[in-house]
């Protein structure tokens, strides 16, 4: 993270936007040559062992998959400017269109799961530091580790049995969301994939912020506002939670950054159609210009996270927010 | 040809009811429907509701278009939108559909079909001879680009007659016979108006679309002139993507879904002791293989490849990859055809002969490596097992479809392979007929080829079944696919449907006109 230098918090800004772009599109060339790199391609991919030479060539033409590549990426680069992220491949729909429900709905669910997770982990975390060593803190903080290393797909299938199919079936077990319909007027389709990315996050959170704010609790500036008889109450909320935030503020961001393609099991499990799905689904299909919108989508969602992920420390950080060292 | 067929009855097709039900112990829902007779597998077929078929279509989302459905997903929503002049009878044997009256001359150089009448499109329009040529030519225009065009790679599409407004006539390339017409035509040759537009598809189908979300969902509304009188039945169809087999079970399980097609036999178990749900079972000629690469070594070499038949046990195969949900084969396809040869014998599982003829080869410690499609997996691994005890090291390599399929397709040494039910000469068509586009054996035989070249022109049963038990022998002796099993179709059901019933086909759950919703929720 640079440092916003005195009165350039402007021009600070304007670079880390520059140096985002040039992440975002490195990440489309890469993403552009690995789709070349995969075996086979799209033509067969589309029509399968079935097709003869003479409908292959056809739809490859029809592709343009007979011109050069630097070109194939140049039109593509042009489209996506234009705002033009060109058709499917598999289906013939606007990629834009494909995408912009299951962006919705991965949003939906994120800001679902990450708001009680943030929640949850502020909340347990703070607990746990404030008891730490003691009976509470080995026992939250134990049962975030064991939490943290069941896999996604368990939680997801036991929470499935549990509250949709056998035991207690309250709950759809697949989120079949209305399309055409925001996700949030369907929330119980929301719900069981949101409590899986619950259970999947909040222990990496919650353990990020009770060691941030043990940290700051025994530091040197809250143990000399104690001795300076600053009392202890102030001292956890106008001194160590600030600071302890911060390191709770870059997980956060880096969970969604994660979140944002990767609850790939999550939309498996529970049928939920997000984008991490349908990026998986296209590399499947070799379906060249959903795989790029995709990638490009998420690579752009991790850059401006970031970016507001170290907009929020700066705040949050006297040193930095005044640009003094 | 169809009424020389021998209707071999439903012996192996059973509906594994869920247990429960039948005991009493369900909820009172399920209770009352177990106690009228007959509910769960006829009843009187009701009007209303919404059937919702859930599938699972791998990374595909599918289109709709007519003539090139390219995944399992967009087959099943064609039944649903497009009618055809034949469709499958439950023998999977074609039968006249929108055709009223279909035939072909003497040496099957033309194929003459009338049209029922008055006919409709969803639209309204009506349909005559003029739709059924677009169609035709539509399906083979180059322009298309549609795989399934090359099975009817011999229809001459600058000469199909219009004999009058309701009858049409067929005729193929230089002058020659083709016996599969109705074979070939039927699975992707949908009827359309001349006018079709694939982003807006209308069809003569049981349901007309309303809505269409790629890679999620399909919604479909009944077509009241659907040319079956009285159905469909249900209101709606609502056909739901699934990207995996366990959630879409779930779903049905939790009453999301009513019908789930082609399930997994490793699912079977599973849902047996649910009251909600029962599995038809449909015993098809549905075939899976593993298929030798006759231009590559050591499969050149013929004892090689006997040895391969020979060391396959079958059983096992068919107990363990299909979970006891199939038959053993005989390295055959198309048992339902008329002209299958009944009288070859049935390969044994022989391991000795088979180290003994690998021996004469001199392929002692013969390495393998047996690329596995999607779906194939089971089965490889199961083979890999049997292989070893004849000494040869068969190393299981799995790929994603889009290889499986791609560049290398006609490469692989040894890969996993099968086809869904086809009459004889289409199913060669497919695979390792002269003309096939996908013949992953590189199988060739002179003797085969001219067979073909008659059988195909041949539509007398009894003479074309002499020309096709001689080509029988050949691939049973020489070929380059090992046919293991023919495995179950199996469709999962919810208590609440009324009108799947076991077929010899994979269509029980397909056959949207007759499936009715029998409480509407």
């Amino acid at each position: 993270m640079s440092r916003p230098a005195t009165g350039g918090r402007g021009r600070w800004l304007l670079r880390r936007v520059a140096y985002g772009a040039t992440a975002v599109w490195a990440t489309s060339v890469v993403v552009f040559a690995a789709t070349q790199a995969l075996p086979s391609d799209p033509a067969m991919a589309i029509l399968g062992g079935d097709a003869t030479p003479e409908s292959l060539a056809r739809l490859r033409l029809d592709l343009g998959l007979d011109r050069p590549l630097w070109q194939r990426y140049l039109d593509w680069l042009g489209g996506v400017l234009t705002g033009d992220l060109g058709r499917s491949l598999d289906s013939g729909t606007d990629v834009a269109t494909l995408l912009g429900g299951r962006i919705a709905n991965s949003l939906a669910l994120l800001l679902l799961a990450l708001s009680v997770a943030v929640a949850l982990a502020l909340a347990l975390g703070l607990f746990a530091a404030l008891r730490r060593g003691g009976l509470a803190d080995r026992v939250v903080t134990s049962t975030a580790v064991s939490l943290q290393a069941v896999p996604g797909f368990v939680v997801a299938v036991a929470l499935i049995v549990l509250l949709a199919t056998t035991v207690w079936p309250v709950l759809p077990a697949a989120s079949l969301l209305e399309p055409g319909l925001s996700p949030f007027a369907q929330l119980h389709y929301l719900v069981l994939p949101a409590l899986t990315l619950v259970v999947a996050e909040t222990p990496y959170l919650l353990r990020q912020v009770r060691s941030s704010v043990v940290e700051a609790l025994e530091s040197d500036y809250a143990t000399a506002a104690r001795l300076r008889g600053v009392p202890e109450r102030r001292v956890i909320w106008r001194h160590a939670l600030p600071n302890g935030l911060v390191p709770a503020v870059q997980a956060t961001a880096l969970t969604t950054g994660v979140l944002l393609g990767g609850s790939l099991v999550v939309e498996v499990a529970f049928s939920y159609p997000g984008l991490g799905g349908a990026l998986n689904a296209a590399v499947g299909a070799r379906d060249i210009p959903v795989i790029q919108a995709a990638a490009l989508l998420i690579a752009g969602g991790v850059v401006v996270v970031n970016l507001l992920a170290d907009l929020v420390t700066v705040l949050l950080t006297p040193r930095l927010r005044t640009g003094e060292s | 040809m169809n009424s020389q067929i021998t209707r071999r009855g439903f012996l192996g097709g059973a509906v594994l009811l869920g247990g429960a039900a039948l005991v009493g112990c369900a909820p009172d829902a399920q209770r009352q429907q177990a106690a009228s007779p007959g509910t769960l597998q006829d009843g009187t077929p009701r009007r209303g509701g919404r059937l919702r078929l859930g599938v699972v279509d791998g990374d595909r989302a599918g289109t709709l278009d007519a003539h090139k459905p390219l995944t399992i997903g967009s087959i099943i929503r064609g039944f649903a939108v497009y009618s055809k002049l034949w469709e499958w009878n439950a023998e999977m044997n074609w039968s006249p559909a929108l055709a009223e009256e279909t035939e072909a001359n003497a040496d099957a150089t033309t194929w003459t079909v009338r049209l029922r009448q008055g006919l409709e499109f969803h639209n309204g329009k009506t349909i005559t001879a003029d739709d059924v040529i677009f169609s035709a030519r539509r399906l083979t225009d180059p322009a298309l680009g549609s795989p399934w065009a090359a099975l009817l790679f011999t229809l001459d599409r600058e000469r199909i007659d219009k004999v009058d407004e309701r009858t049409v006539r067929f005729h193929f390339k230089d002058g020659k016979g083709f016996v599969p017409f109705p074979d070939t035509f039927t699975n992707f040759g949908a009827i359309v108006p001349v006018d079709y537009d694939p982003a807006k598809p209308v069809g003569a189908g049981p349901y007309k679309l309303k809505e269409f979300t790629p890679g999620q969902r399909s919604l479909f509304t009944r077509f009241e002139n659907y040319f079956k009188d009285g159905q469909p039945y249900a209101d709606e169809l609502e056909i739901i993507d699934f990207q995996d087999e366990a959630s879409r079970i779930a779903a049905l399980q939790a009453g999301q879904i009513s019908l789930a097609n082609g399930i997994g036999a490793d699912q079977v178990r599973l849902l047996q002791g649910d009251p909600r749900v029962s599995v038809v079972v449909s015993q098809t000629s549905n075939w899976q293989s593993f298929d030798l690469n006759l231009s590559k070594e050591p499969f050149r070499d013929e004892r090689v490849r006997e040895a391969f038949r020979l060391l396959t046990d079958r059983k096992e195969l068919v107990e363990r990859a299909l979970s006891g949900h199939g038959r053993v084969a005989n390295d055959l396809y198309s048992p339902q055809d008329p002209t299958f040869d009944r009288s070859i014998a049935q390969r044994p599982y022989d391991v000795e002969r088979a180290k003994a003829l690998l021996k004469a080869a001199g392929q002692e410690n013969l390495q393998v490596e047996l690329v596995s499609g999607e779906g194939g997996d089971a089965a490889a691994l199961v083979f890999a097992a049997q292989a070893k005890k004849a000494g040869v090291t068969v190393t299981v390599k799995k790929v994603d479809a889009a290889t499986f399929n791609g560049p290398r397709r006609l490469d692989w040494t040894m890969s996993t392979g099968g086809l869904l039910t086809e009459s004889f000469l289409s199913s060669a068509l497919h695979l390792d007929a002269p003309v096939s586009a996908a013949n992953k054996t590189h199988f060739s035989d002179p003797r085969f080829t001219e067979l073909f070249e008659q059988a195909i022109t041949q539509p007398d049963v009894a003479r074309r079944a002499e020309l096709v038990h001689e080509m029988q022998r050949i691939q049973h002796a020489k070929g380059g696919l090992v046919i293991w099993g023919f495995n179950d179709a199996l469709d999962a059901v919810s208590t609440g449907v009324g009108g799947v019933v076991p077929e010899h086909t994979q269509f029980a759950t397909w056959r949207f006109e007759k499936l009715w919703v029998k409480e509407t929720t």
